[in-house]
């Protein structure tokens, strides 16, 4: 499959820009630094929209992924493991495990039952690392060196950080997007529209459901397993089940099942928790009534279409 | 024998009070699960505004009695305009949407309560003082007095599901609410007031416990996940398994606490949920096709 | 196309016996026994609750029987859960329309074709999309739907959606077809071009086809063989001519229509 027909080109067009941002004139490390997380948080939305927009399952527990994903760079960045991708691959090797864990119990049920299951399973990770002090308690692990990308190369300047999260993100995008588009995809869509009949055709869902689950985790962790490096931390917080709601948040605002949608939910969020929270502090009650506004009068999101998947073909790929 | 009297009874007990109240705020949980197909985020919410509304009675008529009647009322009503507002469109929508519905109105609540109350913890004096000898140990009358109100509660409650024509509508409208509207009876007006009851108990079980546990707004979210864990325990749905499921957690909550520190004795209940899970899956009284 | 399978050595491609299914005091299956032969349209009939779409549903796999079992191709399929007994060849529509309502027609059938390619289940299915388009408008043409590929399934009549159902059915290339009041809401006239429809895609495609049907207007046209139950018991078996004789059929008709 060639990357222009997965990307095309505005795709292509929004990572020149992306690339070319830090060049922007007035542009600051603040800024910087808000665009990482803007983008960071953008793509975890978009890993969530696989299984919310897509399979039709709501997680309430992705900000356990995110944060053992964090936890995984910390713990091996404070005992002096700077490469950044054995941090990456450890981090990947700790949520696979426990997504593996939580998609088994969580994919064995449906709808509201699973959105319970993940976040319970989130509350223990989260009551797990806030009271353990091995791993710093409540204050979580502090003060961390930076990772290195290679030697001689530590991602210790916002500029760095950024190129980082654009990596991700882009690297993220291309991969959701295929999957969206491939066979599996199409199964997912499948299974949200009409998990029985899926099931009939020969579709073994718990499977599809618990490799998608799998994957969503993955990825999100990744982005965790990236935030140490940013902000030199990691705390439980980051793992508690209000943040798996903003996740959930993010996606609505951006609209569910376009990734797209998503990603500009997420910067959208956190742009505006940015701006809104520093100048007024009811910024919460102001998001709440957004998603009650969001769910109520358009259930697609902001950005959503109402069928995102229309009409696309169904050509073997080049 | 004087371990057993000393440490385990008091124990026991302070389980079974917990259990109790934990009991109602888990009951309207269900209800409405089975009900709308929407596990309630704010339910937590109305536990605290319950107590909230307390504070403001009590300051108002300097009476706790009084505040325990009208505070659930005026919850209650909160509950119904809420149901009927943004609830009641959603009715035919995929119910996920419903649980992110009441994600947002937990944030709009709580959010709210420390725009007006502030942050800062508050306490409710107990209405009662003093405690009791009770089987060779002494016990606080206003511990005796809560378990004793939850549990007529919960007999109230079992009377009405069971022999009013009101609450076996109710439990009709669970198993098949078409059926009733196919038989004349205002669906709708069932689950406003169905709902708006769900919340009143909720608030009533939040202003009981405001005198042994501190009032602020994060109160709903700390008791909610538990009373998740309860219904899941109970069998999504079943009221009879989430009374149970409450005392099971509530007492075992409580004796835990003798053995662990308490971060250890909410490991130990996630545990216990899981392992429940593995071992009947749909809970203890949990019914095939409710989830399915 | 698969190619044809080696003819199994019985003469019966699925075969129930004795089976019982019950749900708690009810008993909606009581010791029933069927040979179906390749290539036959067999008709399962009886009067409202006599058991037929239990029967169904336990051979499909959804149900577990209480008692009995189900040989497919003279395997043992009891219990299976539905995507295996799918996989093996065994395809079912159902009696209250199931599709998947918010993707176009096209990509409807087109993921039940997919079902059977290749990769399906395997990982190169993440990234790889297999050309259906060939089986998918072949069944999209045989049923009339050709021009209504990009429509969204929920947007089509309930004749097409009823068409649409057996689409997806037939595009996992089964040998033996069930179908579950294949023609229920449709008006007279779309019943009988239904009927002949089915009758001429199993010949072309040499199904199996076992069927549960209200209507005995269709059922008496296309059927091979017919097995009529009652209270959840077999009560007759045999050509159309025959079971319309049959007086324990007529009493169960006219006794069981309680409604």
């Amino acid at each position: 499959m060639s990357l222009n027909r997965v990307l095309g080109w505005q795709a292509t067009a929004v990572f020149a820009t992306l690339t070319l941002l830090p060049f922007a004139p007035g542009m600051t490390k603040y800024y910087l630094l808000l665009a990482f997380d803007a983008l960071l948080f953008g793509a975890v939305a978009m890993s969530l929209d696989l299984l919310m927009g897509y399979t039709g399952l709501v997680s309430f527990g992705h900000a356990a992924f995110f944060g053992l994903g964090a936890y995984a760079t910390a713990i091996l960045l404070e005992r002096g493991v700077l490469s950044l991708w054995l941090c990456l691959g450890f981090a990947l090797v700790i949520v696979g495990l426990y997504a593996v864990l939580v998609a088994y119990f969580a994919t064995s049920r449906r709808g509201i039952y699973f959105a319970l299951l993940t976040l319970v399973f989130a509350e223990v990770v989260f009551t797990f690392f806030r009271y353990t002090q091995t791993f710093g308690g409540s204050d979580g692990i502090q003060g961390l060196p930076p990772p290195v990308l290679w030697p001689g190369m530590p991602l210790d300047t916002p500029l760095r950080n950024y190129y980082l999260v654009v990596a991700y993100l882009g690297s993220a995008w291309v991969l959701c997007r295929v999957i969206v588009s491939s066979h599996f995809g199409k199964v997912l869509v499948a299974i949200r529209e009409n998990e029985d009949r899926a099931r009939f055709l020969g579709y073994n869902v718990p499977r599809y459901k618990m490799a998608v689950c799998v994957i969503s985790a993955l990825l999100t962790g990744l982005g965790g397993a990236i935030y140490p490096g940013r902000a030199a931390y990691a705390t439980p917080d980051l793992m508690l089940w209000t943040v798996s709601g903003e996740f959930i948040i993010m996606v609505m605002i951006g609209g569910l099942g376009t990734l797209v949608g998503p990603v500009i939910g997420g910067a959208f969020f956190v742009l505006l928790q940015e701006k809104v929270s520093s100048y007024v502090d009811w910024y919460f009650m102001v998001i709440g009534g957004v998603l009650i506004l969001i769910v109520l009068f358009m259930p697609r999101g902001l950005f959503g279409f109402r069928h995102a998947l229309r009409g696309r073909p169904w050509r073997a790929p080049a | 024998m004087d371990y057993v009297v000393a440490v385990l009874l008091p124990q026991l007990l302070h389980g079974l009070v917990f259990g109790a109240a934990l009991g109602l705020v888990a009951l309207g949980l269900t209800v409405i699960f089975g009900l709308l197909g929407v596990m309630n985020f704010a339910h937590g919410e109305l536990y605290m505004l319950g107590a909230y509304a307390g504070i403001v009675v009590i300051g108002v008529t300097q009476s706790f009695w009084v505040a325990l009647v009208v505070a659930p009322l005026l919850v209650g009503a909160v509950g119904a305009l809420t149901e009927v507002v943004t609830l009641r469109p959603l009715y035919r929508r995929e119910p996920l949407y419903g649980l992110i519905l009441t994600f947002g109105l937990a944030l709009v609540l709580r959010e709210g309560v420390r725009q007006v109350w502030g942050g800062d913890m508050r306490r409710i004096l107990p209405p009662v003082t003093g405690s009791t000898p009770l089987l060779g140990m002494t016990y606080p009358n206003y511990r005796l007095f809560l378990l004793a109100a939850s549990s007529l509660l919960l007999l109230g409650i079992w009377l009405f599901f069971t022999k009013t024509r009101a609450g076996i509508l109710v439990r009709a409208a669970v198993q098949d609410a078409e059926m009733l509207d196919g038989l004349g009876v205002n669906v709708p007006r069932v689950f406003t007031l169905t709902f708006a009851g769900s919340a009143a108990l909720a608030a009533l079980a939040g202003l009981l416990l405001a005198p042994i546990f501190t009032v602020y707004p994060q109160m709903g979210v700390e008791l909610i996940l538990l009373a998740f864990i309860v219904v899941i325990l109970g069998g999504m749905g079943s009221m009879g398994g989430s009374v149970i499921a409450a005392f099971v957690i509530g007492i075992t909550q409580s004796m835990l606490t003798l053995w662990m520190n308490p971060q250890r004795v909410a490991i130990a209940i996630f545990g216990l949920m899981i392992l429940v899970l593995i071992v009947r899956p749909r809970g203890f009284f949990g019914r095939e096709g409710v989830l399915e | 196309m698969a190619g044809p399978r080696l003819a199994p050595p019985t003469v019966t491609i699925l075969e129930v016996v004795g089976l019982s299914k019950s749900f708690g005091a009810l008993a909606a299956l009581v010791d029933v026994s069927l040979a179906i032969h390749p290539g036959e349209v067999f008709s399962v009939i009886g009067p409202n609750g006599a058991g037929k779409s239990t029967l169904f549903n336990v051979i499909s796999g959804l149900h577990n029987p209480t008692a009995g079992r189900v040989l497919f191709q003279a395997e043992d399929i009891t219990g299976l859960p539905p995507e295996v007994v799918n996989r093996r060849g065994l395809a079912k529509t159902f009696q209250i329309t199931n599709i998947f309502p918010e993707i176009t027609v096209f990509e409807n059938v087109g993921v039940a074709a997919q079902s059977r390619v290749a990769v399906s289940g395997r990982p190169a299915s993440l990234w790889r999309l297999p050309d259906v388009a060939e089986p998918v408008m072949e069944l999209l043409e045989a049923f009339g739907l050709a021009s209504r590929r990009d429509e969204l399934a929920e947007n089509l009549s309930h004749g097409e959606q009823r068409y649409l159902e057996m689409c997806l059915a037939l595009a996992t290339r089964p040998t033996l077809l069930m179908l579950d009041e294949p023609t229920a809401g449709m008006t007279p006239g779309e019943t009988r071009q239904a009927t002949e429809l089915i009758k001429r895609i199993a010949r072309a495609r040499s199904l199996t086809v076992l069927l549960i049907e209200h209507d005995m207007s269709v059922v008496m046209e296309i059927s091979d063989r017919i097995a009529v139950l009652h209270f959840g018991e077999k009560i007759a078996e045999g050509p159309p001519e025959v079971i319309r004789r049959d007086p324990r059929v007529i009493e169960a008709y006219l006794g069981g229509a309680d409604t």
